[in-house]
């Protein structure tokens, strides 16, 4: 993608544009190819294909998937049937129906799997590749054993014809997983592959995310599928053995298959070493040796081949802006009070919102929460304080909805949340941020904001929020970006979703003096300005003192003290509990 | 079906070892090792090839066991050299990825047809009800449950064992303790790999002894190590057990062939969901 | 004595530990700059400062956790900078993570036998632990808070560290057991260990500490006698603004 990305944006060529352009090639190759390229071509082409759906699910989604070429069996299963059965319609519309039931296939397998975390995947995928391979060989594809020929579509019947039959396709579904990729979606699977518990924190489920990516894969192998039963006239199990999908995925690795360009550098690998080794006189079974060699070092420097290319085309245009500051400043005092005062106070309209109660929670023997109750009245911002260790990010988990296992319960306005899981949470507008940073790399500022906002902001929001908080543009990529600065932008993305409440775990930690102050008149803005209340968990009490209306403690665990900012900081059992502490002078 | 399911009690016996040695790697080494079969397979092949020029079958059994026990210690020093903090799942795609270079560096030294294995064990040991029960079903039974138990006796009651769980449990704060982390974690890759390779060798004969097939029993033992949830080895060596049972009483019905290649499939799904039926956040992610 | 003329002095000394122009990066960006520090036998260094200033990462980048990016650590004379986690703990330095680092799935037996395997060390550290002697044989992931920040201090003391490295020992725990393993910490350096304290209640690290360092964004905004932060507030205040 990045070859096509600086195309589209440099130049303003749109994918659509591209994809005609690449159409156009694709027509004269399958003119000028020579004749005995022409049908290696067609093989590369759908290894292209079916590494485009895989390049979904291990680079993007970051998952393991063993039976690619199971789903391709699927959709030539599908398009063979259809030719005995001589089901009206014809080979394409065969082709899209074997896409479709390679998809659903792809539901089935991944929806057990998928609940699931790890290598699960990896190991069910493999025993379905296995099975589906085994019954195979003892079935036989629709129509083989009668020698049953799956016929090419009209317009297309030689080699030639059917090449650039292929290349049309491949055309389709690559801009098609051009603009997935670039999607909510899209967002969603690189989310999901850095962090789960960012992904559900931002409303999308995470089950959902992988699953689609999972059977948008399979769909892609079952297309693939069906151009081989096209290809070869009768499809036979030996094409699509558990060994191929094997190799299929080492190769979806090393190339870096999730760009679509290295999926068609890793479609020519696929067929080329094999070729290569053949004019050599080399047997072919050292092309899958040259694969799992390669694979095991990709995998263990965690490198791929697209990746090294990119960076190495990247590197000279772009100098990697390695700042660490912000550009977040402090606000001169009288045009801070002059917004302040447009805007009004953060002291809250008395109506509660957030309501906790009898919030418990433990691990084995170490109670982390007893009994905590707490209060976050709408438009106020509450500061959560306490020693490090008292128990305040479980606290967050529990309200967020990661501990599903606590006592007591939560309410946010009118709606119960206890039972509900973190991203339905998060869509009925409790947003949270994290102490560790969960911020895709692989994302731009201004795609990862628009994920997290789910649809509520608009690029000009967009931009807005984030110079309100002093981020870097939108365009930044976030790998460029420094750890301390990252977790503003986690703030900033998580004010555009526009939520009611917002819990801030420490998002200050790491900030020079001068940024802490600039962030916190920030903060006192927010609740006017985005309609959005505050729960914040901070260190630096004059940063709490500043911005937050009331106060509770928690020490060990439990709620200390609770109450106006006043009561609270001249409370002798809450300096007690900080034992003399310097962050209180 | 008696007569099935004991048939397939040897099967049952080398998913049951499988199963314990990837339990074991789990637990230990934090890896599902998709090339645990494989690493067997290439030992038994390698014992073959010298049978084959005249060696005698003693010191080629020995020579093929000793290459699958390099081999793992390679694959395993190769992953605690450059992923030593890495996740499960990393580590596990680079034993996919061995798994593919091993089953085509088999196919390439020793040809794609099934070979014909001499028997270490011949024969039958005895008969129950009539069913002849053999030698091979009985070592192999012996031996997972033998390996199983001095399993847990190593861990549960020595020294090593205990260093064994401590870096399991924090490989960073058992190497700041001066644990020769990385050592100790090619050990169990060497353990491992030779338990399957002599495993693998024993029941070769007995089986469809084709590189793929060989490497790929690792299904059939991953579902085994399922039943125990990869924490449980008594679990894992009764599952291993069982599920052989299952397919040999189901080769009895010659309608079921189809069914039968299937069962690993289902058995992996319904303990996978059974282990995880609770909502469970990954700490770390 | 954390000046850098200092440092350079202490170098020789047997048993310290110098840290010579520490720099420190953690994905983009350095996460410890230019730390220079000593700790010699018996004396406790508190290291104090606000949440992310980079004190773990401090302690982390002398035990081997984490790589130096430059500057040196020398300890005892041999230059530790490039050397395994391991070799380093086979030289003394022993560091006691974040968090109560158990062995959960081991018994506080087997916890601090892993340290050593001497039976009269790990009888004499449990002097300092009377309250361990009863759960010995008990599962350490059955122990309360408390009682594992115990044990996981009773295995630092069995392995014999010459230097010390502890991070946010209060962690969790009930204020009064934190006032308890303070003085024991106190009397263990006074054996001859140095320790270096990475602490979030400077006042009471400060007590009981002879030496101090402020770590704010990274750098040393204070480096000196801890007797002077306790008794300037103000100083301790400037230091923690940076």
């Amino acid at each position: 993608m990045p070859l096509v990305d600086t195309l589209f944006r440099s130049r303003r060529i749109s994918p659509l544009v591209f994809g005609v352009v690449a159409v156009l090639v694709a027509f004269a190759l399958s003119a000028l190819l020579p004749t005995y390229l022409v049908y290696l071509a067609i093989t590369a082409i759908v290894a292209t294909i079916a590494l485009l759906g895989l390049g979904i699910v291990t680079g993007t989604a970051g998952m393991i998937a063993l039976c690619q070429l199971t789903f391709a069996a699927v959709g030539a299963w599908i398009v063979s049937l259809f030719t005995v059965l001589d089901v009206p319609g014809g080979y394409i519309l065969w082709l899209v129906a074997g896409g479709v039931v390679a998809g659903l296939a792809g539901v089935v397998i991944g929806l057990p799997a998928l609940r699931l975390r790890g290598v699960n995947l990896a190991v069910v995928t493999l025993g379905f590749a296995a099975a589906a391979d085994a019954t195979l060989l003892k079935t036989q594809f629709p129509g083989a054993p009668q020698g049953t020929k799956v016929p090419r579509p009209e317009g297309f019947l030689d080699d030639r014809g059917f090449f650039f039959f292929c290349a049309i396709v491949l055309v389709v579904i690559a801009v098609a997983v051009h603009y997935l990729q670039r999607s909510r979606f899209g967002s969603g699977w690189r989310s999901v592959a850095f962090s789960e518990r960012g992904t559900a924190s931002a409303g999308t489920s995470v089950r959902l995310a992988k699953l689609s990516a999972f059977a948008v894969s399979a769909a892609i192998a079952g297309i693939a599928g069906g151009l081989i039963a096209g290809q070869v006239g009768t499809a036979y199990p030996a094409g699509f053995s558990t060994i191929q999908s094997l190799a299929l995925y080492v190769l979806a690795i090393v190339s870096g298959a999730y760009l679509i360009e290295m999926a068609v550098f890793g479609g020519i690998l696929w067929v080329l070493i094999p070729e290569l080794l053949k004019r050599f006189g080399i047997p072919q079974d050292w092309g899958f040796v040259v694969f799992g060699a390669l694979g095991i070092q990709a995998l263990t420097t965690n490198s791929n081949l697209g990746q090294d290319l990119r960076n190495a085309l990247t590197k000279r245009r772009h100098r990697r802006g390695a700042g660490t500051s912000t550009g977040l400043v402090p606000l001169s005092d009288e045009a801070f009070e002059a917004s302040l005062q447009a805007s009004g106070s953060g002291s809250g309209s008395g109506k509660p919102l957030l309501t906790v109660t009898g919030l418990s929670v433990s691990f084995g023997q170490v109670k982390a929460l007893q009994n905590v109750d707490l209060t976050v009245d709408e438009g106020a911002i509450v500061g959560l304080i306490g020693p490090n260790g008292a128990g305040k990010s479980t606290f967050v988990d529990a309200v967020a909805g990661f501990l599903p296992q606590h006592e007591g319960t939560v309410r946010l306005g009118g709606d119960a949340l206890d039972g509900l899981p973190p991203h339905k949470r998060a869509r009925l507008g409790l947003r949270r941020t994290f102490q560790q940073d969960r911020v895709p790399p692989s994302l731009t500022v201004g795609d990862y904001v628009a994920f997290i906002a789910r649809g509520e902001a608009e690029p000009v929001a967009i931009a807005e929020v984030l110079a309100f908080i002093g981020c870097p543009p939108a365009s930044t990529r976030i790998v460029n970006v420094d750890v301390g600065t990252r977790r503003l932008v986690e703030v900033a993305a998580n004010l555009a979703a526009k939520p009611r409440l917002l819990v801030l775990d420490e998002p200050a930690a790491g900030l020079s003096h001068e940024e802490h102050v600039a962030f916190g008149q920030r903060l006192r803005m927010i609740p006017a300005r985005y309609g959005t209340s505050i729960l914040i968990i901070e260190h630096d009490l004059d940063l709490v003192r500043s911005v937050c209306s009331s106060i509770t403690v928690l020490n060990f665990g439990a709620v200390l003290a609770s109450g106006s900012q006043e009561t609270v900081m001249n409370d002798p059992e809450v300096l007690k509990a900080y034992m003399g502490e310097t962050e209180m002078l | 079906m008696l007569q099935g399911a004991l048939a397939g009690l040897a099967a049952g016996g080398v998913y049951a070892v499988i199963a314990v040695c990837l339990t074991l790697m789990a637990q230990l080494v934090k890896v599902i090792n998709f090339s645990q079969a494989a690493i067997g397979m290439f030992g038994a092949f390698i014992a073959v090839m010298f049978a084959e020029a005249d060696v005698p079958q003693g010191l080629a059994v020995f020579l093929g066991i000793l290459c699958g026990v390099v081999l793992s210690g390679l694959i395993g020093w190769i992953i605690a050299t450059w992923l030593p903090e890495a996740s499960i799942s990393a580590r596990s795609a680079v034993t996919v990825a061995s798994l593919l270079l091993l089953i085509s560096m088999s196919y390439i030294l020793f040809g794609t047809k099934p070979k014909t294995f001499r028997a270490i064990f011949p024969g039958p040991a005895f008969e129950v009800g009539g069913v002849v029960v053999s030698q091979v079903t009985v070592v192999m039974v012996a031996l997972a449950i033998v390996v199983a138990i001095a399993a847990k006796v190593v861990l549960s009651k020595t020294g090593v064992g205990t260093t064994l769980r401590a870096i399991a449990d924090r490989p960073v704060a058992a190497e700041l303790m001066g644990v020769p982390v990385k050592p100790f974690a090619i050990g169990v890759w060497l353990v491992t790999g030779l338990i399957v390779a002599v495993a693998i060798a024993i029941v070769a004969p007995t089986q469809t002894s084709d590189a793929a097939s060989l490497s790929l029993l690792v299904i059939p033992a991953s579902a085994a190590a399922l039943v125990g949830g990869f924490r449980r080895l008594d679990l894992a060596v009764i599952g291993g057990l069982g599920l052989g049972m299952l397919q040999g009483a189901t080769a009895q019905f010659p309608e079921l062939s189809l069914v039968r290649d299937w069962i690993p499939l289902v058995l992996i799904v319904v303990f996978l969901l059974w282990n995880q039926r609770k909502e469970v956040w990954d700490a770390a992610r | 004595m954390n000046t850098h003329a200092d440092v350079t002095a202490g170098a020789g000394a047997s048993g310290t530990l110098v840290l010579d122009d520490l720099t420190v990066s953690r994905g983009i960006g350095p996460v410890i700059s230019h730390v220079s520090l000593a700790v010699v036998p018996g004396s406790i260094t508190a290291v104090v400062g606000p949440n992310g200033a980079g004190k773990t990462s401090l302690l982390e980048s002398i035990s081997g956790v984490i790589q130096a990016g430059s500057g040196s650590a020398v300890f005892d004379g041999v230059d530790i900078t490039k050397l395994s986690r391991r070799r380093r703990a086979k030289l003394g330095i022993v560091h006691v993570e974040q968090g109560r680092a158990i062995f959960p799935s081991l018994t506080v037996r087997e916890n601090l036998q892993l340290a050593s395997r001497d039976a009269s060390v790990v009888q004499s550290t449990l002097e300092y632990f009377p309250e361990l002697e009863k759960r010995l044989d008990s599962a350490t992931a059955l122990l309360s808070g408390g009682e594992q920040q115990m044990v996981v201090l009773a295995r630092a003391f069995a392995a014999r560290p010459k230097v010390l490295l502890i991070d946010e020992m209060s962690l969790g725990l009930a204020p009064v057991v934190f006032l308890r393993l303070l003085p024991i910490v106190q009397q263990f350096a006074a054996t001859g260990v140095g320790v270096l304290l990475v602490e979030q209640f400077a006042q009471l690290a400060l007590g009981i500490s002879t030496d101090a360092l402020v770590i704010t964004s990274g750098r040393v905004s204070y480096a000196g006698p801890a007797s002077r932060l306790l008794d300037e507030p103000d100083t301790l205040r400037k230091a923690y603004l940076g």
